[in-house]
């Protein structure tokens, strides 16, 4: 049924005007509408021709191989600060029997005295790679930082290694009372005795000594410090 | 209001009556279209030359390019991708020396620009590599142009004259820097993002204690009160956005060239993030280096040579 419409007051009913209207204005719509033939692509670009760029574009020369310039300069550095690969294996994470934190270091240095402690924390950096030892000097705490490769160091030992893994990867408790070792000269010097003893009875013994006596040294050249 | 005047008493008489030479200058030349089609006037500031006996003016385009003389490199620089910071030892003395690492990636010069078409000397850098796709058609004409495929960086180098402009479309290597000599180098720092006035501008903040409340990383007074002006002066350094613009570092070493790995070692520090791309150039302090002949000229006597 066709809604009838209110001549007098239209402006309170337009919805049913404009109900009607639109019914109206979809049938036209739909007469009118008219299928035009798709256009093939050969017309299409008849109809519009595609532009021709009259310029070349290039591609791009090769790509570097090298995509990791810094492991390449450190490898180049490790060859030549490193050529047996002894001070990698004594860091590394895969070797078992590499030194650990907690385990007690011995550097020896090419200019200066050697410095023995307890290694609290190794911090790995590529060549930057670095040890940090505490020992008590004269009854003061003292900690020291080695890389490991530079060439100033000429040695790393492992004196003594901790009898149980450390659970922390920095020990840096270790510098609080409870927990701190003191010095670990003497430990260091018997291990420098036994090591003394094992390389012979003839000059290895004198040697032994000397390392001694340099050890000796070592305490009073910190002390004046 | 009150009735207008006539302008001048001495008004001129009716244009008729005029000589030519009298009458308002009116272009008749050159007139098309309903607007000049004339060529334009020359600069206002013609009248100043050297011939006119006036002091020589300071801030002409070429009074700008004197000022600059000294310190103009001779030669272009080159764009580099920082790739991080390692260090070098000296096996003898045992000395380390912290250097950045970064790596050049298909540096070529792309353009020039000429004191007489832009007003100065300048040699423009592309490096890298872009899809095609993804560059605009403006400056895809303007790379193939030169010859040179999408670049994914460009830069300007202003060199001192047309003599330091290099061959465009040629290929420039680390090997264009020589070990030992110093570069300049810029690049954008690492963003730090909105920073307060403590970071930022290194201020000391406030007391811990002492009946403090809140307050410990404030910027403090912003400035002076009544008598001064009751503002904050212009420029004053507040909490705001912090680093991401680019920095200049002076006078660093080149400790080592590798050309087949495209890689140049710097001394030091270079600002910005891993993988940014740095700016390399001559040290302007520092007595201009001392270049090996002409890689082109090498290149003819080995030719001939061989």
């Amino acid at each position: 049924m066709a809604p009838t419409t209110h001549s007098l007051r239209p402006l309170s009913c337009w919805k049913t005007i404009f109900r009607h209207t639109r019914l109206q204005k979809a049938a036209t719509r739909l007469l009118t509408t008219q299928a035009q033939p798709k256009r093939t692509f050969e017309e299409s670009k008849l109809i519009a021709p595609r532009r021709k760029s009259n310029f070349k574009i290039l591609g791009p020369p090769p790509a570097l191989k090298f995509k990791e310039p810094i492991k390449d300069v450190t490898n180049a550095q490790l060859a030549i600060l490193d050529p047996t690969n002894a001070r990698s294996t004594l860091f590394s994470k895969t070797n078992p029997e590499a030194a650990h934190v907690g385990d007690i270091l011995l550097v020896r240095l090419k200019t200066g005295d050697p410095f023995a402690g307890v290694c609290i924390n190794i911090r790995r950096r590529g060549i930057d790679t670095g040890i940090l030892l505490r020992n008590e000097l004269t009854r003061i705490g003292v900690e020291m930082w080695f890389k490991i490769y530079s060439p100033n160091v000429e040695g790393i030992e492992v004196v003594q290694r901790k009898e149980k893994r450390a659970r922390r990867a920095r020990l840096t408790y270790m510098r609080k009372p409870k927990h701190d070792m003191g010095s670990v000269q003497n430990i260091v010097l018997a291990y420098q005795r036994s090591r003394g003893a094992l390389r012979g009875s003839g000059g290895a013994g004198t040697l032994g000594k000397d390392e001694l006596k340099g050890g000796k040294r070592k305490v009073k050249g910190k002390g004046k410090r | 209001m009150a009735p207008k005047l006539p302008i001048s008493w001495a008004q001129l008489p009716p244009t008729f009556l005029l000589p030519d030479t009298f009458l308002p200058l009116i272009a008749k030349r050159g007139v098309k279209y309903g607007w000049t089609t004339a060529p334009k006037r020359g600069k206002p500031n013609r009248f100043n030359q050297q011939t006119a006996g006036l002091p020589t003016l300071l801030q002409s385009p070429a009074a700008a390019l004197a000022r600059k003389a000294r310190t103009l490199p001779l030669r272009t620089g080159l764009l580099a991708i920082k790739k991080g910071m390692t260090a070098l030892y000296d096996p003898e003395t045992g000395v380390r020396t912290p250097c950045t690492v970064v790596q050049l990636d298909r540096v070529q010069v792309v353009a020039h620009k000429t004191r007489e078409k832009n007003g100065y000397f300048a040699v423009q850098i592309g490096a890298g590599s872009k899809e095609p796709g993804n560059v605009t058609r403006p400056l895809l004409g303007h790379f193939s142009g030169a010859g040179v495929s999408p670049k994914r960086h460009l830069s300007e180098f202003r060199v001192l004259n047309s003599a330091g402009l290099l061959k465009i479309g040629e290929t420039i290597g680390p090997e264009w820097f020589l070990e030992g000599q110093f570069v300049d180098t810029r690049s954008n720092s690492r963003g730090m993002g909105f920073e307060g006035g403590m970071k930022r501008h290194n201020w000391k903040g406030q007391p811990a204690s002492h009946g403090n409340s809140l307050a410990h990383r404030l910027m403090g007074s912003s400035g002076p009160s009544q008598g001064a002006g009751s503002r904050v002066h212009p420029g004053k350094k507040m909490p705001g956005r912090m680093g991401g613009h680019q920095v200049t570092q002076q006078n660093l070493k080149v400790l080592k060239v590798d050309a087949e790995k495209g890689i140049l070692v710097l001394n030091g520090a270079v600002s910005g993030p891993k993988g940014c791309v740095v700016k390399i150039q001559d040290a302007i302090k520092k007595p201009w280096p001392t270049i090996p002949a002409a890689v082109e000229d090498v290149k003819e006597a080995l030719h001939a040579t061989a």
